[in-house]
């Protein structure tokens, strides 16, 4: 009996602890987001925040902007959120959408980062009047862009291009290929010295399989997300299958290993010669040592596609001019140079503004053969198809 | 008597706002991606998405190859942590006293440290296959993008937890048990199978159910050392999600929750079972 009621009496108090703490932990939760959700600083200047994501490089750069972009005016205060890939890549499109959908208002979501082609998507899930129509006219220095968005330019403004290249080991290929013709040509020469990664989990082998099927077509499609276009992909997918065998192996099966970094690993370690990688990727390693310094990059000839990163301004956000005034620092020649510096971005303003310095790191890229891949939703299925076309190949 | 009800009500209004949490973040999602799942990306109501991983033979071939993995991992880290507790509790001599102290250490690796630390290690350009190189021969373990790598980083991650599962199991038994056994002549083979092992066989269902259920939905390992086919589900259901196929994934997930639920009623049933007992001793 005595020993019922301890046990009774315990319980109480664990019951009672879990409930009090709970409560402890749901007003702290209302009170950072009421100090959260407060878009004013204490310093009076009101606050863009600023929403990017991706590889750690991306960071780096917009933390350089932002801290250049508030010592130049002293109108407004830009703050940075960033999202690391792989900790929840997906987690911008989705919280964005969300907060959207949830019907807010007045958020903090003044400028987001994304993909050329991402566009549609958050079109498609968050509403015609998910972003803000852009006013050109707030964007003086929209005159010096020299690249298009291919989706929606009148939602969106790119700022920086990024492109995949051939990147090869100058030890063992003394002479890398030029032409795609080529490349198709070396892989087959050099079994299992090739690799590219599922194009589905990152874009530098989503560019091999693109350019491999559509260097068959008209370069016009290159740019649409017309459906019509599928029936036109049964040539590539035939290179496709007949370049298969060739392909790296790991115990005796070919393998596409998963994400840009998984085929520059295998790069980096020499188990392959040559792979298709993002040029800002293969750069910002090469500078860090991380790649050996026997690793070149060559851009071959029709080139690899690349894309523009764009930004946006989310209907939600709650300080359009202040967003305004950001995207408008984001074309100065000062911006672009930290783009450019910190990681190889390609410049999409006239290069003669830019620190000639600087250009030179991408020289290699041959920007003039700039490739615009951007297939919107098709590209989702093109990867689709891939999958079970080619990815289930013994 | 009011003043009674009101006390016997207070706690529960005191777990109210963790239960609404609950509610809200917990039970709510679950709802509605399980009526997500019978959804159909075409509009209106059915069982395709289920049908769909059943029957394309792709899909199909993912579940199998993830139970295969997950089952080779349940048997091989229970198997060698039973016997791995069991020398750290009847062995007292040095070494079994260093492995007591170290065998914890790889659950205080963060996951995503270990697996690539795993990968450099056994990759075919790793360090086995550098040092095997420094030797004369081209050692290549081809443990990397198949279900054996997988199987590896498995274990790693298992066998500490699973015995420390078992090692606390196996204290409960008294010494002076088995000295009494050893005593009336029972060889060593006979404690383990007569008395070591019914003692303790339903810790060793708990510990299967929990490796088996932190295993079907592993994500982090075959994402970054399986190949690209066959996948295991967690990865596939990644592929599903990031193609826009919510449904689909929904249903995935539900079917992937089904077999850990499969794996708990073993758990249940193991436990109901020690209360029958304790009951009929009590």
């Amino acid at each position: 009996m005595k020993n019922c009621k301890i046990v009774s009496c315990g319980k109480k108090t664990a019951v009672m602890a879990l409930a009090v703490s709970v409560g402890a932990m749901l007003m702290t939760g209302c009170s950072t987001s009421a100090s959260a959700s407060g878009s004013t600083a204490s310093a009076g200047k009101p606050v863009v925040t600023v929403w990017a994501g991706g590889s750690d490089n991306v960071r780096v750069q917009f933390e350089k902007q932002i801290q250049q972009f508030n010592a130049s005016q002293d109108q407004y205060t830009a703050e940075l959120q960033f999202i690391t890939s792989g900790t929840g890549a997906q987690g911008l499109f989705e919280r964005v959408v969300a907060a959207k959908k949830a019907g807010q208002t007045d958020t903090d979501y003044d400028v987001i980062e994304l993909g050329g082609d991402e566009v549609t998507k958050y079109v498609d899930e968050g509403g015609e009047d998910f972003f803000v129509p852009l006013d050109k006219s707030k964007i003086p220095n929209i005159d010096t862009l020299q690249v298009e968005s291919t989706f929606r330019n009148d939602l969106v403004m790119p700022y920086r291009g990024t492109t995949v290249v051939l990147a090869y080991n100058s030890e063992t290929v003394e002479n890398p290929p030029e032409t795609a013709e080529e490349l198709y040509q070396w892989i087959k020469e050099h079994p299992g010295r090739f690799a590219y990664n599922t194009p589905s989990s990152g874009g530098a082998g989503g560019s091999f399989v693109t350019t491999s099927i559509y260097n068959f077509m008209d370069e016009s499609a290159l740019t649409s997300s017309d459906p019509a276009n599928k029936e036109q992909w049964g040539q590539g997918f035939e290179l496709l299958k007949e370049l298969h065998p060739y392909m790296y192996k790991s115990s005796g099966k070919v393998v596409y290993p998963n994400k840009n970094q998984g085929t520059l690993d295998l790069l980096a370690n020499k188990e392959v010669d040559m792979i298709p990688a993002w040029a800002d990727m293969a750069i910002t390693q090469m500078k860090q040592g991380t790649l050996p310094e026997s690793i070149k990059i060559t851009q071959i000839d029709p080139s690899f596609t690349g894309s523009p990163v764009v930004l946006g301004i989310p209907s939600i956000g709650s300080d359009q001019d202040g967003a305004y005034a950001f995207l408008n620092y984001m074309l100065t020649p000062e911006a672009q140079n930290i783009a450019l510096d910190s990681m190889a971005a390609i410049p999409v303003i006239d290069f003669g503004l830019l620190d000639q310095e600087l250009t030179k790191t991408i020289e290699d890229l041959k920007i003039e053969e700039f490739r615009i891949g951007s297939l919107g939703n098709l590209g989702t299925e093109l990867y689709e198809e891939w999958d079970s076309q080619i990815g289930t190949l013994e | 008597m009011r003043q009674k009800t009101l006390g016997k009500l207070f706690p529960y209004l005191l777990i109210l706002p963790s239960l609404i949490i609950l509610a809200g973040v917990v039970f709510y999602p679950i709802a509605a991606s399980l009526l997500r799942s019978f959804q159909l990306e075409e509009g209106g109501w059915g069982l395709d998405n289920y049908i769909y991983f059943f029957t394309d033979p792709i899909q199909r071939r993912n579940i199998l190859y993830t139970l295969q993995i997950v089952i080779v991992t349940v048997v091989l880290a229970i198997g060698i942590s039973y016997f791995l507790a069991i020398y750290l509790r009847f062995s007292n001599s040095w070494a079994s006293r260093m492995i007591g102290r170290l065998y914890l250490l790889p659950r205080f690796i963060p996951g995503l440290v270990a697996v690539n630390g795993m990968i450099t290690v056994i990759r075919d350009s790793g360090l086995i296959n550098r040092i095997s190189r420094l030797l004369g021969m081209n050692l290549q373990l081809g443990l990397m993008y198949n279900g054996k790598g997988i199987v590896l980083m498995n274990l790693w991650f298992n066998i500490p937890f699973a015995t420390m599962l078992m090692a606390a199991a196996l204290s409960k038994i008294p010494d002076s048990t088995i000295e009494a056994a050893r005593d009336a002549g029972a060889e060593r083979f006979r404690i383990l199978r007569q008395m070591i092992l019914p003692l303790t066989y339903r810790d060793l269902f708990v510990a299967a159910t929990f490796v088996f259920m932190s295993n079907i939905s592993s994500f982090t390992t075959p994402y970054l050392m399986d190949g690209n086919n066959p996948q295991m589900m967690g990865i596939s259901l990644y592929t599903q999600f990031n193609n826009g196929h919510y449904e689909k994934a929904a249903a995935l997930s539900v079917i992937m929750f089904l077999f850990s639920v499969l794996s708990a009623a073993v758990y249940v049933y193991t436990n109901m079972k020690e209360n029958e007992w304790e009951k009929g001793n009590g």
